[in-house]
């Protein structure tokens, strides 16, 4: 793993200490993990990884949730829908 | 003479009726393709029989095999063109490689020299290049 200095700590920080009317809406998607590292290259053929993108629906999580930059999803991105061509990986999963 | 060398990654996903024999056969043929262009096939991994994510032609299991290729590009448009008409062949695909390679291979580069530049300063300035000789012997 990488240590990275440009780390945003707010990312961390994200639930704490709202006031209470704000807590009452639902709050309806949390940050997974802030800032995601992914590797230099992203190979579509390594399917145990893209799996960990992919949740038991066989869509491509949203980054809202990964918290890959945009960037990575879009690598990410173009990997999973090659491996779906060549039925690596499902278009839809049931 | 080469004009461009690109890589290519081929995969092909043969019917699971196919014998060892068919695929053997059929990379060779492959092989004498590419090289008749003056491309070369640096890689032949057959994954053997795999279960497919989803049925393609009603089956549910396919014969893989990856190639990767590096040549100009024309060696490519002949290989698929005869993936089309091949039987054998239910499903085909060509990704170029060498630049997302490279630039994988820069970001890399530039962690790393991130890295030691970071640790030569915790030593402090002069002292620097002493203390990373130090810790490479």
């Amino acid at each position: 793993m990488v240590d990275r200095d440009d780390f945003i700590e707010d990312d961390l920080n994200l639930d704490v200490s709202i006031d209470s009317e704000i807590e009452k809406m639902p709050r309806r998607f949390q940050r997974r993990r802030p800032r995601q590292l992914v590797p230099d290259y992203i190979d579509w053929k390594d399917v145990d990884y893209l799996r960990r993108f992919i949740p038991e629906r066989g869509k491509i999580m949203p980054r809202r949730i990964s918290g890959v930059t945009a960037k990575d999803q879009r690598r990410i991105a173009k990997a999973i829908k090659r491996a779906r061509t060549m039925a690596l990986l499902p278009f839809v999963a049931d | 003479m080469k004009l461009a060398n690109r890589i290519y990654e081929v995969m092909y996903i043969a019917t699971p009726d196919a014998v060892d024999d068919d695929i053997a056969k059929l990379n060779d043929a492959i092989t004498n393709l590419v090289e008749k262009d003056g491309g070369t096939v640096s890689v032949v991994e057959g994954w053997g029989r795999r279960r497919m994510a989803y049925p393609i032609n009603k089956k549910t299991e396919g014969y893989y095999v990856l190639l990767e290729v590096a040549g100009s590009g024309q060696e490519i448009a002949e290989l698929e063109r005869r993936f089309r008409v091949n039987d054998l062949i239910m499903r085909y695909m060509t990704v170029r490689v060498d630049e997302d390679r490279k630039a994988a291979d820069k970001k890399r580069e530039k962690r790393e020299r991130r890295k030691t530049s970071r640790r030569g300063n915790e030593f402090g300035g002069a002292g620097a290049e002493t203390a990373d000789e130090a810790l490479e012997a």
